[in-house]
């Protein structure tokens, strides 16, 4: 009776993962989408120019936790690479954002992988955070041809580790009511 | 929430940030391209100063057969700003900073010019990448 009822929850699963994956990655890149939009009509209140609060890469860090595919996380990040770019962004917006946002990916996912139970959400986030300012100064100083451009990576990656806790911390209470639900609730989140 | 190994990572990454700051750091002090001001006296070597390192105010005196100047080096400029020569044309010339530019005493045969250090790069050319 167990055998069979477990069969049928694992089917029924199944059925269901392959809509639930496509909904559940539309609706995590257009919350990306309007992350970013909100958070461009944010003027740089920084004295750091390029500082952002990078609300974008919450829902990577969310997706990160709670899609057990990786490709899946890597498919949101391309999807809102792309969208936003035709959406109010140019060539440089997305060269710029496609370096840091695949090289915190990268670094997100050794990070996750590599500390398992040892780090937590927000350590994961922060990383790729900072990774995000690394990528960024990389294709920078390509453009300008100068590696002297990395001189500001220290300023930029102690605005980007303090956005990136917040940024945790935000996921953390996401993921943690996200566990709640049915579909969520065989995930191994470490809060 | 946080654990132990958050902040030791958040630490850690702080710290490599710094790295790129170190490196240049040790090159820059390897090949420096500064500006320095060299005194010549007759036609001469006298002296060099750097300039570009240079913060606060110092003073040089100059005494020769001719008479004597004073040399000023206020933070990354030089000038002479007293002198017992008769037309004082060193002194109106005021302070000087960039590569090129001479304050010559002629009646002392004293001259001050600003040269780099930085062969490479002229001054004149723009760079457009």
């Amino acid at each position: 009776m167990k055998k069979i009822l477990m069969l049928f929850k694992h089917t029924e699963v199944n059925q269901m993962s392959k809509t639930f994956r496509i909904v559940f990655i539309g609706l995590l890149v257009s919350q990306a989408l309007a992350l970013y939009t909100i958070e461009s009509m944010i003027p740089v209140p920084f004295i750091a120019p390029g500082a952002k609060l990078g609300l974008a890469n919450l829902i990577t860090v969310i997706a990160l936790y709670t899609l057990n595919n990786k490709k899946d996380v890597f498919l949101i990040i391309i999807l809102r690479l792309l969208l936003s770019t035709m959406f109010g962004g140019n060539l440089s917006t997305f060269m710029y954002g496609a370096a840091g946002a695949i090289l915190s990916y990268l670094v997100m996912t050794c990070a996750k992988a590599l500390g398992k139970d040892k780090l937590s959400i927000i350590g994961v986030s922060a990383a790729g955070a900072l990774f995000h300012n690394v990528g960024q100064l990389i294709v920078a100083s390509a453009i300008v041809q100068n590696i002297a451009i990395m001189l500001y990576l220290p300023i930029l990656s102690i605005a980007g580790v303090g956005t990136g806790i917040f940024i945790g911390i935000t996921a953390n209470f996401i993921v943690e009511h996200m566990s709640k639900l049915p579909y969520f609730r065989d995930l191994n989140i470490s809060g | 929430m946080f654990k132990k190994w958050d902040i030791i990572l958040i630490v850690l990454l702080i710290c490599l940030s710094f790295i790129p700051e170190l490196v240049f750091g040790v090159m820059m002090g390897k090949n420096y391209n500064g500006t320095y001001a060299e005194v010549t006296l007759d036609g001469k070597f006298y002296k060099k100063i750097l300039l570009s390192e240079h913060r606060g105010e110092d003073k040089i005196d100059v005494k020769t057969e001719y008479g004597y100047n004073i040399i000023e080096i206020k933070d990354a400029s030089i000038g002479i700003i007293d002198a017992d020569c008769r037309d004082r044309i060193c002194i109106k010339s005021g302070f000087i900073s960039k590569p090129g530019q001479l304050s010559v005493c002629l009646p002392h045969k004293l001259m001050v010019e600003i040269k780099s250090n930085d062969n490479e790069k002229n001054i004149d050319v723009i760079q457009a990448h």
